[in-house]
């Protein structure tokens, strides 16, 4: 089973997902039509992800009155607008606020773009994936444990982690610099 | 599929504060293909709108703010706010970008440009709601920091309004006030004195419609690639997605206590190298769209503060250049500077003068009264920059900007003063990089400036991110700037003008890989001219692209010769004691050979600078021309008018 499964820390905000996500269902660039929505906590820029859990349990498939939403193969619970009347008690239901309506009281979700998410495709800093559920439990171990370091949670003041990827980057650099007195065109 | 609002190019909105009115009018396709968008919008509504030399904080100044043509779509990095006046710095052609989400956010509502003329009687704002636009009073803001004023605007209308204003610096009119956007992202030039003049605190944008491109999934298809090829590039993600400008630190020789000294990798002090500034990093941050995140976002324990973007930029010019190591506190100075919204380069160089000027006499103990110019005193910089945000006592010479600043105490003060066309940029030797670089700053329409045609990136920086594309761009024509410097910085400016004008960033990676789109794909303007076919439906030629850039340039420089410019204000500043040696001399020789060049090769007239009428017509501007030819204008020396 593959999950969409986001990871807050290492977004920073840069709302291509939503570009690309409303593109792919709608042809157009409008956030407001995006099925992800990045949220950006102001005074300290750090961003997360509000978009569709996929749940086990989903409440929006429970309370639909007209049995218009379900699950397809990939475990997306997909919307029938044939049937969809809409009433919009999915989005009041949903705990996550995933489900949007903001054209013609048509509530829209995430389908996972039938197993490829779009938004997977473009986001540059691994920030949601798409990965087998065991895979994408680890993944978030990793993140979670460098989030720590990273002085995220606690309010560490200084924080040893920027510190080390720094040093990495420059070292890095100058291995390059080395190697491009070399290059010639 | 629903397509709500098919649209791609955005309305016009023209606001006048004197008589509180706000017409909206529509971008002619005309004009989209002749100017593009961005710096090319503002750069000739101001040559249409002013006639010649006026006070920058007059009424009669315009302020013109645009999103770039592609801004707010999935083109990675394409999402900045260009801002344009006649400066209060400079008094030439003073413009900029800001980065955060105001252009997207503009964009979305439907409008391409902003142009604010006249001047409110009370402090006022503008909101804009999609087609709702209303001037709403200010009062309440007026005082505010940027921050505060951000807040002020988020409680009033909501979290996903995006903002573009004044701190207290505009307010008081500092000629190096900045338009800052989002708190943390500034524009420089002079811009927010021209927004405090006007009394103008900010404007506030929500916009909720989609973009549409004509042809939309061959635009997506190139946007994508541009996406994964920023992705995928180790340079990116290992480099300037880590340490973003600060790579600079380590790469581009910032300056030490007033330019004396070019640090080297290895002489960058404790304190100032990036692993230093990363100790306060708690998370990087970008503009809308960009997949870089250039910005680190700062946090500082002892005022409990959080800031974002310590750049290259701001930790040479409020530190190195001033002697100070102590990283944190240019953090503080850095927050600080964009709190009361003033550029970090001007207020930082213009203090380093002050102190250069202080040691060599020229400065009186008297005129320094009750402040400290001691070179790394950072405590006293501190005060210095409230001062100068305020114009209390002596920051009110320092609230000048270095050129203005240095003429209040005379010929001595000015040898000091490394400026062109008003605008600082330090001193370099012309035969580093055979000439280009101290031509690029000569040349530049905004004054000395980095960024205006950075050619030589496509060596250096280039160079070390991929090679290949490199080879590729010399191979499509692009001139070699070790046989041909003048060539290649025509290609430089010409990359940058597009940049600008299509709301693309050209800052953090100093490379054409970014300001160009698709240029390791398709060299060297072809991409572009793709993308704006599929965006706009109109037929683009590379051709088209590159008469495009040169129809901007051309516009600013003629916008330029109105106020009073002349050819010998393209010459290159030496420190006095280096300009007295024969190297210097021979160094100066070779640069106005090289500026005559230029002249040539851009169709100007190589006497007095002025864009020939033959040049322009052939551009098919041929209005530009009969508001300069024959004409006489007094000579620039710096802007009119007086701040009291
Ligand atoms: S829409 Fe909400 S309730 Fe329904 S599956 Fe997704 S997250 Fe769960
Ligand atoms: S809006 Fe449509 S899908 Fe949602 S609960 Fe109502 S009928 Fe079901
Ligand atoms: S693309 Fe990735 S980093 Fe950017 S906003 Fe979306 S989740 Fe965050």
């Amino acid at each position: 089973m593959f999950v969409l499964a986001v990871i807050y820390e290492n977004c920073t905000g840069c709302h291509l997902c939503e570009l690309a996500c409303s593109f792919k269902h709608h042809g157009v660039f409008d956030l407001s039509l995006s099925r992800i929505t990045i949220l950006t906590k102001p005074e300290v820029q750090t961003s997360v992800q509000v978009y569709c859990l996929q749940c086990r349990d989903a409440a929006c498939e429970r309370v639909c009155p007209m049995d218009a939403i379900s699950r397809d193969r990939n475990g997306a619970y997909i919307i029938n607008y044939d049937r969809c009347i809409g009433c919009r008690e999915c989005a009041y239901a949903c705990p996550f606020g995933a489900i949007s309506f903001e054209v013609e009281a048509r509530p829209i979700k995430c389908d996972l773009c039938g197993g490829e998410p779009e938004c997977v495709a473009v986001c540059p800093h691994d920030a949601i994936v798409y990965m087998e559920e065991k895979k994408a439990a680890r993944e978030l171990k990793k993140a979670k444990a460098a989030g720590v370091a990273y002085g995220l949670y606690g309010g560490k003041e200084t924080s040893e982690h920027p510190r080390k990827k720094a040093e990495e980057a420059v070292e890095y650099l100058m291995k390059l610099v080395e190697k491009s007195g070399e290059l010639d065109v | 599929m629903s397509t709500p609002s098919g649209r791609n190019i955005g309305n016009i909105l023209v606001i006048d504060l004197t008589r509180e009115k706000i017409v909206k009018r529509e971008a002619s396709p005309e004009t989209v293909k002749q100017y593009l968008g961005g710096r090319g919008f503002n750069s000739k509504a101001l040559f249409d709108m002013i006639p010649g030399r006026i006070d920058p904080l007059s009424p009669e100044n315009v302020l013109a703010l645009a999103s770039g043509t592609l801004a707010g779509t999935a083109l990675p990095m394409t999402s900045r706010l260009h801002i344009s006046t006649l400066s209060p710095l400079s008094g030439i052609l003073g413009d900029g970008n800001a980065g955060g989400e105001f252009s997207a956010m503009l964009k979305f509502a439907g409008y391409e440009q902003i142009i604010v003329t006249g001047r409110a009687e009370k402090p006022k704002y503008v909101f804009i709601e999609d087609d709702e636009v209303e001037i709403r009073d200010a009062e309440e803001l007026w005082g505010l920091t940027t921050g505060e004023t951000v807040d002020w605007l988020r409680d009033e209308h909501g979290d996903e309004v995006s903002v573009a204003g004044i701190g207290p610096a505009g307010e008081n009119l500092v000629r190096f006030a900045t338009t800052m956007v989002d708190k943390y992202h500034s524009g420089a030039r002079g811009s927010g004195a021209v927004w405090g003049s006007k009394n103008l605190k900010a404007i506030a944008v929500i916009g909720t419609k989609g973009i549409e491109p004509a042809d939309p999934e061959r635009f997506y298809k190139m946007a994508k690639e541009d996406i994964d090829y920023f992705n995928r590039n180790d340079f990116v993600r290992r480099i300037y997605s880590v340490i973003g400008t600060h790579y600079g630190l380590i790469q581009w020789y910032p300056s030490w206590k007033y330019f004396q000294v070019p640090l080297s990798a290895e002489e960058l002090p404790i304190g100032l190298r990036p692993q230093d500034l990363a100790e306060y990093e708690v998370g990087r941050t970008q503009c809308f769209s960009c997949p870089l995140a250039c910005k680190d976002v700062y946090y500082l324990p002892s005022t409990g503060e959080y800031g974002t973007a310590s750049e290259f930029e701001s930790i040479y010019a409020l530190g190195s250049n001033n002697c100070i190591t102590d990283t944190e506190e240019i953090l503080r100075m850095e927050h600080m500077a964009d709190e009361y919204g003033m550029d970090v380069m001007t207020l930082g160089d213009t203090i380093a003068l002050a102190r250069l000027l202080h040691e060599r006499g020229i400065l009186s103990d008297e005129d320094v009264k009750g402040v400290s110019l001691e070179w790394g005193d950072a405590e006293g910089q501190i005060q210095l920059i409230e001062m100068t945000a305020y114009r209390k006592g002596f920051g009110n010479k320092l609230a000048e900007g270095y050129r203005n600043f240095a003429k209040l105490y005379g010929e001595e003060a000015l040898a000091y003063c490394y400026d062109v066309k008003g605008v600082n940029r330090g001193w370099y030797e012309v035969n580093f990089i055979k000439g280009i670089f101290t031509l690029s700053h000569a040349t530049s329409t905004r004054g000395a400036d980095h960024l205006r045609g950075r050619s030589w990136a496509y060596w250096e920086n280039d160079k070390l991110m991929d090679i290949e594309v490199v080879r590729g761009m010399l191979e499509a024509g692009l001139p070699d700037y070790r046989k041909d410097p003048v060539g290649a910085l025509i290609y430089g400016e010409r990359a940058c003008t597009l940049a600008d004008s299509l709301g693309r960033c050209k800052g953090s990676i100093n490379s054409w890989l970014q300001a160009v789109p698709l240029v390791w794909k398709y060299p060297v303007f072809k991409g572009t001219a793709m993308l704006l076919t599929a965006f706009t439906g109109m037929e683009f030629t590379e051709k088209d692209v590159i008469d495009a850039t040169d129809r901007i340039y051309l516009t600013e420089m003629a916008f330029n010769v109105k106020q009073g410019i002349k050819k010998k204000h393209y010459d290159v500043k030496f420190p006095p004691e280096f300009a007295a040696t024969e190297r210097a001399k021979a160094q100066v020789r070779r640069h106005w050979e090289l500026v005559d060049e230029y002249l040539e090769r851009r169709g100007c007239d190589v006497e007095t600078a002025y864009p020939k009428r033959e040049t322009l017509e052939g551009l098919d501007i041929g209005y530009v021309a009969d508001q300069i030819e024959g004409k006489e204008f007094p000579e620039w020396d710096g802007p009119v008018g007086e701040v009291a």
